[in-house]
């Protein structure tokens, strides 16, 4: 027991101490160690030794178990995560594929493209002719209004009560 | 003594907690270990204690020894253990002072009475401050450099060769005489 890593005690002593001091000093380390060489210490118990190395082995197994009871619990937790967010999933997508129940669809009886558009005569061949003969009846109350007589005509009074007539009749037959 | 290749696939068996790396480890460093903690206290009883203690040390921390000497860490561990039983007799010291002298004498007499067998060694190391011999039982049987002990000691390798020196010296005269 006298190795030491081989150290090199003189040069160490040398670095802290004068040369012969040194000397001195390794001489009485050299001295010493051969003295506790020559002393042994008492050994330890054999029965010390085989309890210890029974205790360790029993406190290792020990903590072998707990390891593996509290991996054991975290695998559970993962796997009871994983199968509440797999169930969660599967019952929104089942929700989301069903229409909604209290919803009401309407659709309009006209089409979008005539309620959009501003030329009303242009999409409607009858409301064209309705409203050119409306155009026509405000042009002869115009003309009767500002005294003008109407040409070829019988009467401008009896000629707008033959017309209202006729549109009226055209108008309730549809 | 274990080669160093050995002792590292020991150790890391030991991490890995293998009862019979730790075994391994008993059968290597048990011998010195007590040899440290008896010429330190002088006492069978004691001696077995912090020899247990250093060991059950020694399972809890293996995964906190990131390498180097494993020497030096373990006899570091062994030094703190033995300083904490120097603090727990100064604490039981001061509990009974009201009977010091007879407690005194159940702590520094040995449990199991030694005396008869206590070698010429023993009994001049006990001549020693506690300090010193410390340093000397540290030295012999850790195998450690002078460095490395300084390292343990925290202190500067001038300071430790110093005390070392004295020590021996005394030690030798002691002795001899």
């Amino acid at each position: 027991m006298d190795d030491h890593h081989q150290e090199n005690l003189k040069e160490l002593f040398a670095r802290f101490f004068d040369a012969e001091q040194a000397e001195s000093y390794v001489e009485d380390v050299h001295q010493a160690e051969r003295i506790f060489h020559e002393h042994p210490a008492p050994e330890p118990d054999a029965m010390l030794i085989a309890n210890l190395k029974a205790n360790i082995a029993i406190s290792l197994d020990s903590r072998r178990v707990k390891r593996f009871r509290r991996r054991l619990y975290e695998v559970a937790g993962i796997a009871a995560a994983i199968v509440i967010l797999a169930i969660a999933s599967v019952q929104l997508l089942e929700k989301s594929d069903l229409p909604p129940e209290n919803d009401v669809y309407t659709a309009s009886l006209l089409p979008t493209v005539i309620w959009e558009s501003d030329d009303i005569a242009a999409d409607d061949a009858d409301l064209a002719i309705f409203t050119a003969e409306v155009e026509q009846i405000e042009y002869e109350i115009h003309t009767l209004q500002s005294g003008e007589e109407l040409i070829d005509s019988e009467g401008p009074v009896t000629e707008l009560e033959m017309e209202l007539e006729e549109i009226n009749d055209e108008f309730w037959k549809g | 003594m274990a080669q160093d290749d050995d002792l590292d696939r020991i150790l890391i068996g030991c991490k890995k907690g293998r009862g019979e790396c730790f075994s391994q480890i008993i059968d290597i460093y048990a011998s010195r270990c007590y040899g440290y903690f008896y010429r330190l206290t002088g006492n069978h009883d004691i001696s077995d204690e912090l020899l247990s203690e250093l060991f059950v040390k020694l399972v809890e921390k293996i995964k906190s020894y990131k390498g180097g000497s494993f020497e030096s860490w373990l006899f570091k561990i062994a030094a703190n253990l033995f300083h904490d039983y120097l603090r727990g007799k100064q604490r039981r010291k001061k509990l009974h002072e009201a009977h010091r002298e007879q407690v005194e004498a159940q702590i520094i007499e040995p449990k199991r009475s030694d005396d008869e067998q206590v070698d010429k060694l023993q009994k001049q190391l006990k001549k020693l401050d506690s300090d010193t011999k410390e340093l000397i039982v540290l030295r012999y049987f850790s195998q450690l450099s002078f460095k490395e002990i300084a390292r343990i000691r925290s202190e500067p390798i001038g300071t430790t060769l110093a005390k070392t020196h004295r020590g021996l010296h005394k030690l030798r005269q002691l002795m001899e005489g």
